[in-house]
């Protein structure tokens, strides 16, 4: 049996479809939406057979980050800028704790957008620090200081919302 | 721990969606079928992050960046490119090659280059902890929103870091550098003063898990992607470079393991981004419009760069400095 054939592409289609069609509804599709964007992936998934890792999750949240990245493109989106994590207040310790579900939403939805994605990918995709990377196309390394980072102010911004 | 479990107890119950997906419209058979019947697909480069930038809020963000900022201090050279007026940008310029046409396979030179290796620095120095400094532009891109003129921050980042990935870091993001004349004098009407540079440093947590770097042939080519070809092993050479302080010998087995993979073209002599002489070898990946460069010290066979061009036009697409590494105790 060819091992990139169409049993091995039946196999991570039924086993990740449903996790790519969430990948794209959490990232603000519809559920058309989020359908079209799977049923692309898993095509560029199947052009691209020889180049999908064993464990192809994170390859393939990597193309829906991509696909979707390149769909919104005209649109205006949250402006990169250099890093300005030193202006953020320090946390509060207590910060992490009894906070609700409408505090969090806010506090993440205040982030800037490669801060709120890595948080999605380990809170929402639970995706180790390693597969993270793999999906934002970087080292380990840094994607271990960008979720330090993000997690950082990520706190911040829930201790701002309570004080 | 990186603060994983942590992350998922504090977002995890915000996540917005009820996790039970809708089964696929199509099925396996059929997708593939259309995945044949339809032209390819853009395809899905390794290029870097492009995203959009408003000019008005970059501005703001610039304005207010300024007013707590400290002065600028390059720690390094800039290398090929070519500087604008007073308080203008950098354009990066493609490097430049001994051996622009008709380049040799580089098989033969990355053997003979591996088997006469000195030592770095670095091998001669013990320390607890794992020293890089790495500088990189182009990851992201930004443009403007009609996609005509780019620019990128570049940083610079110095690690340091035990066995288990614990450590320290400093990142400072430096002024903005541009790939083209055009994209320069547009941003710089736009928005004339860029906030200067600030270290941010940072407690680095450990890995959760850190193996080692591989010292037999058959590991090493699996870590370097040697399966997916040659642009994924450009990159993931770059990567264990970035990660690991690499010994002599297991630098000679990465050049070894390079002579072997198809494509790589032997470009001579050439001077890196920051100013340092060494020799390239780049890979060619036409599907993607880019070419892959690796730049290695000749003596040591230390990686210096790592960058990716884009080829109609010829630009600068990301580029990669690695400026140091070393062991420490400091």
């Amino acid at each position: 049996m060819n091992e990139r054939g169409e049993d091995w592409f039946t196999t991570i289609y039924h086993t990740h479809y449903g996790q790519i069609v969430n990948y794209g509804r959490r990232r603000r599709l519809d559920g058309d939406g989020a359908a079209e964007l799977a049923q692309e992936v898993f095509i560029v998934a199947w052009r691209r057979r020889t180049d999908v890792p064993a464990h192809s999750l994170p390859w393939l949240y990597g193309v829906a980050r991509r696909l979707l990245a390149n769909s919104r493109r005209a649109a205006p989106l949250p402006v990169p800028v250099p890093d300005l994590g030193h202006l953020v207040d320090p946390p509060s310790v207590d910060a992490e704790a009894d906070v609700g579900l409408v505090e969090v939403r806010a506090a993440l939805a205040g982030l800037s957008e490669p801060d709120q994605e890595i948080l999605r990918l380990v809170g929402w995709e639970e995706l180790t620090v390693s597969e993270a990377a793999v999906v934002l196309g970087c080292t380990r390394a840094t994607a271990a200081v960008r979720l330090h980072r993000a997690r950082r102010r990520l706190v911040a911004a829930l201790a701002r919302t309570r004080s | 721990m990186l603060g994983t479990h942590q992350i998922r107890t504090l977002i995890g119950a915000a996540d917005p969606i009820d996790p039970a997906a809708p089964p696929p419209r199509l099925s396996a058979v059929d997708l593939i079928a259309r995945a044949e019947a339809t032209e390819p697909a853009a395809p899905i480069r390794r290029a870097p992050r492009r995203l959009v930038l408003v000019a008005g809020a970059a501005a703001v963000v610039a304005a207010g960046a300024v007013t707590v900022l400290h002065p600028f201090t390059a720690s390094t050279g800039h290398g090929p490119g070519v500087l604008g007026p007073p308080g203008g940008g950098l354009v990066l310029v493609p490097i430049a090659y001994q051996i622009d046409q008709d380049p040799p396979a580089a098989g033969e030179h990355l053997r003979a280059m591996a088997a006469h290796l000195a030592d770095a620095p670095s091998d001669k120095h013990t320390g607890r902890y794992a020293y890089h400094h790495v500088k990189t532009w182009g990851d992201p891109l930004m443009s403007d929103d009609g996609g005509r003129y780019v620019l990128g921050f570049a940083s610079e980042e110095e690690r340091w870091q035990l066995a288990d990935g614990s450590g320290r870091s400093r990142v400072t993001t430096l002024p903005p550098e541009f790939p083209d004349v055009q994209s320069r004098d547009h941003w710089l009407r736009q928005i004339p003063s860029w906030p200067s540079a600030v270290p941010h440093e940072q407690t680095l947590p450990p890995y959760e898990s850190s193996p080692p770097l591989p010292t037999d042939r058959a590991g090493l080519a699996a870590l370097l992607s040697v399966r997916y070809g040659g642009g994924a092993v450009a990159k993931q050479v770059t990567t264990v470079y970035q990660e690991y302080v690499v010994p002599t010998r297991t630098r000679a087995l990465i050049l070894d393991i390079l002579a072997d993979v198809p494509g790589f073209r032997w470009r001579g002599q050439v001077t890196d981004r920051a100013g340092r002489p060494g020799v390239a070898i780049t890979y060619e990946d036409p599907a993607h419009g880019q070419q892959s460069l690796l730049v290695f010290d000749a003596r040591t066979g230390v990686l210096l760069a790592h960058e990716i061009v884009t080829v109609k036009p010829r630009r600068v697409s990301t580029y990669l400095l690695l400026l140091a590494t070393d062991r420490t105790d400091n």
